[in-house]
């Protein structure tokens, strides 16, 4: 049968090759290779000011971070209220390293690369071991563990001189081959070298998810004692999957470190671990795409409510901040109102375009 | 030797305030199985209202106590209505979702009030200066607030005893379908176990506002730390959260007391909850008191 390779109205697989290719169709291949030119071509074109690029590249790193919590989550269906704290570790990996040679050492400026992979290895060694009550523990007492976890990490972080009680610890600046990353295009450089990680990894879950391990996590989500029955084993599993959360976070928070070239205690409070877990939901659960709707989607939320709070600041005058008071009140609307009537998430509108334009101008 | 018996006696204070506040979470619990990661705010919400009723508008505070504990009845049964009565049957990760988005958005709606932000106290209605006993002393708030906590939760335990509703409230939590063949409205027993968790909480939170002064942070944040106690205590048993209140304001009480500036240590009153939360986690899941119903792998 020749199929027409531009657009596909059902799955018409007749081999395990064709269904392991990572495009289904060349729509997809085009569209795909589209937006990638677009999010590297953008900055180039437009001048696009330090503020708007921070935002950016906190969309980046909360995308890498949300993929690791995608995968805990969604994939593998553990509830982590911990997350921050896994990205707090890759960050104080960094701040470690910096606090023992020295914040503007070579290692620390040149060797980047290997500082953020170390990150990453060090979250997933910690994911891996708060992982271990997971081999006991389901939904709610496991959620409650790994707030535990969070909290002692607070304190953690808060009693250590070590990690100078919680104050920032500062992070020298990147060096690429052409020599240091200047102050004006810091934050561009960080845009890229953040977008390719994203796009690395991006591509890693997508054909991890196509491996034994990934169907593993899949399997023991729905049932685990039907896994276990099938030969998997969950319990290494559920650890295994608590190590690759650990390692995306790791990375991200690593990345955090050297963009704002410091790490503070206060990035990683059990508030951002809301936050990870409300990116993920908006996004949408056990969804590839739903990992980048949902940073996108808190993030812009973040951005409108600061800029209406200046706005309603003239207005309400009694109330001490309004920005305080409205990103928390934004935030909680959005999670509820999604858990009510979308619990699957943007992800879900992106799926209903589609099957929609698929079919075209047919329905049944 | 007083030193220790300051301690206990503070522990005491502590944990009994624990017990009342882990109360309402346990009552919600155990008939519809939501933790309740808002309980913190519907605290603090109890004891603003308190201070609301008796500063600015001048009701004797007796009134405006029972006032809060019954604004807070209906506010607590009306967030059931709205957003969990639509969720029963849906994933436990959108429960528990849903209730810390609606800790987020009582966080914002109380910071948009001026109580969000700043520090008050109530007004003194009690002898100022302490009762000492042998070398032990407590003062009259402290006392008060520990006689009416223990009041309150002995009235609690007859309710879920005695009366009918309270038992309705039992059978619905041991079996939903078996409740509902015996004529129980399950829905109704859900907002009531709502309700009920909002007044103990408007009364655990007035009688923290009279110890330790009104303010929003340390208030909200007896909402996460009442999770260590109910697990402590077992998640579904009210004589559990009780004892494990207690059980926990000691060893909050023991730990800031003894090991703060003696090993180089400092705050471990704050971390020493949940690092007993983890050891319970991994050796007792189901706590001191709860039910056994925890699934391994």
């Amino acid at each position: 049968m020749s199929q027409n390779r531009w657009l596909a109205t059902g799955n018409f697989f007749t081999s395990y090759k064709q269904e392991q290719r990572t495009f289904f169709t060349h729509l997809d291949r085009t569209i795909f290779t589209c937006f990638l030119v677009l999010l590297f071509g953008w900055p180039l074109v437009f001048e696009i000011s330090n503020k708007y690029m921070l935002v950016l590249d906190n969309i980046l790193i909360a995308i890498v971070a949300v993929m690791g919590l995608n995968l805990l989550l969604g994939f593998a269906g553990l509830i982590s209220i911990g997350h921050a704290a896994f990205v707090g570790i890759g960050a104080y990996t960094v701040a470690s390293v910096c606090q023992v040679i020295g914040e503007n050492h070579v290692i620390v400026t040149h060797f980047w690369p290997v500082l953020i992979v170390c990150a990453g290895i060090m979250g997933a060694i910690f994911g891996a071991f708060v992982g271990l009550p997971a081999l006991r523990l389901k939904h709610l007492y496991l959620a409650i563990a790994t707030l535990s976890f969070q909290m002692i990490f607070e304190w953690f972080i808060q009693f250590m001189s070590f990690f100078n009680q919680g104050q920032t610890i500062y992070v020298g600046r990147a060096h690429w081959f052409t020599g240091q990353v200047g102050r004006s295009e810091h934050y561009l450089f960080w845009y890229y070298i953040i977008l390719i990680i994203v796009v690395v990894l991006g591509f890693g879950v997508r054909n991890l998810l196509k491996t034994k391990y990934g169907r593993c996590l899949v399997a023991v989500r729905d049932n685990d004692r039907a896994a276990d029955a099938m030969g998997m084993n969950p319990g290494l599993t559920k650890v295994y999957a608590f190590a690759l959360a650990g390692f995306f976070a790791g990375v991200a928070g690593a990345l955090h470190a050297y963009l704002y070239r410091g790490v503070g205690f206060d990035s990683f409070t059990l508030h951002h671990s809301v936050a990870y877990l409300a990116m993920a939901i908006v996004g949408g659960l056990g969804t590839l795409n739903g990992i980048f709707w949902g940073p996108v989607a808190i993030k812009y939320l973040d951005l409108q409510v600061e800029q209406f709070s200046e706005l309603a600041g003239h207005y309400l005058t009694y109330a001490p901040n309004v920005a305080t008071a409205l990103k928390p009140l934004s935030f909680g609307l959005v999670i509820v109102l999604f858990l009510m009537y979308e619990p699957r998430g943007i992800a879900n509108w992106w799926r209903i375009v589609k099957s929609y334009t698929k079919l075209w101008p047919f329905r049944y | 030797m007083s030193y220790f018996f300051q301690i206990v006696v503070s522990g005491i204070v502590v944990g009994s305030i624990y017990a009342l506040a882990a109360l309402g979470l346990v009552l919600v619990y155990k008939s519809s199985r939501v933790a309740n990661f808002a309980h913190g705010q519907i605290i603090a919400a109890g004891a603003f209202i308190t201070f609301f009723l008796t500063v600015r508008l001048g009701v004797p505070i007796f009134f405006s106590f029972l006032a809060s504990m019954l604004i807070t009845f209906f506010l607590a049964m009306s967030v059931e209505r709205i957003f969990l009565r639509r969720l029963i049957g849906e994933p436990i990760i959108s429960v528990i979702m849903v209730t810390i988005g609606l800790a987020s958005i009582f966080d914002g709606l109380i910071y948009l009030t001026p109580f969000g932000s700043e520090n008050f106290s109530f007004p003194t209605f009690l002898p100022t200066e302490s009762i000492v006993v042998g070398g032990v002393s407590i003062s009259w708030t402290q006392l008060v607030g520990v006689i009416i906590t223990f009041v309150l939760i002995g009235c609690f335990s007859w309710f879920f005893k005695k009366s009918t509703v309270g038992i309705s409230m039992r059978a619905v939590s041991d079996d939903q379908f078996g409740a509902m063949s015996v004529g129980i409205s399950v829905p109704r027993v859900f907002a009531l176990a709502w309700a009920t968790a909002g007044l103990s909480a408007a009364a655990a939170g007035c009688i923290i506002g009279n110890i330790t002064g009104l303010n929003f942070e340390t208030l909200h944040a007896f909402g996460i730390v009442v999770f260590p106690v109910v697990i402590l205590g077992g998640l579904d048993s009210i004589l559990g959260a009780v004892v494990a209140g207690i059980i926990m304001g000691l060893i909050q009480q023991f730990a800031s007391g003894y090991l703060d500036g003696n090993f180089g240590l400092n705050g471990t009153g704050d971390v020493m909850p949940y690092i007993i939360l983890l050891i319970i986690l991994l050796f007792k899941p189901h706590g001191l008191f709860g039910i056994h119903e925890i699934e391994r792998v």
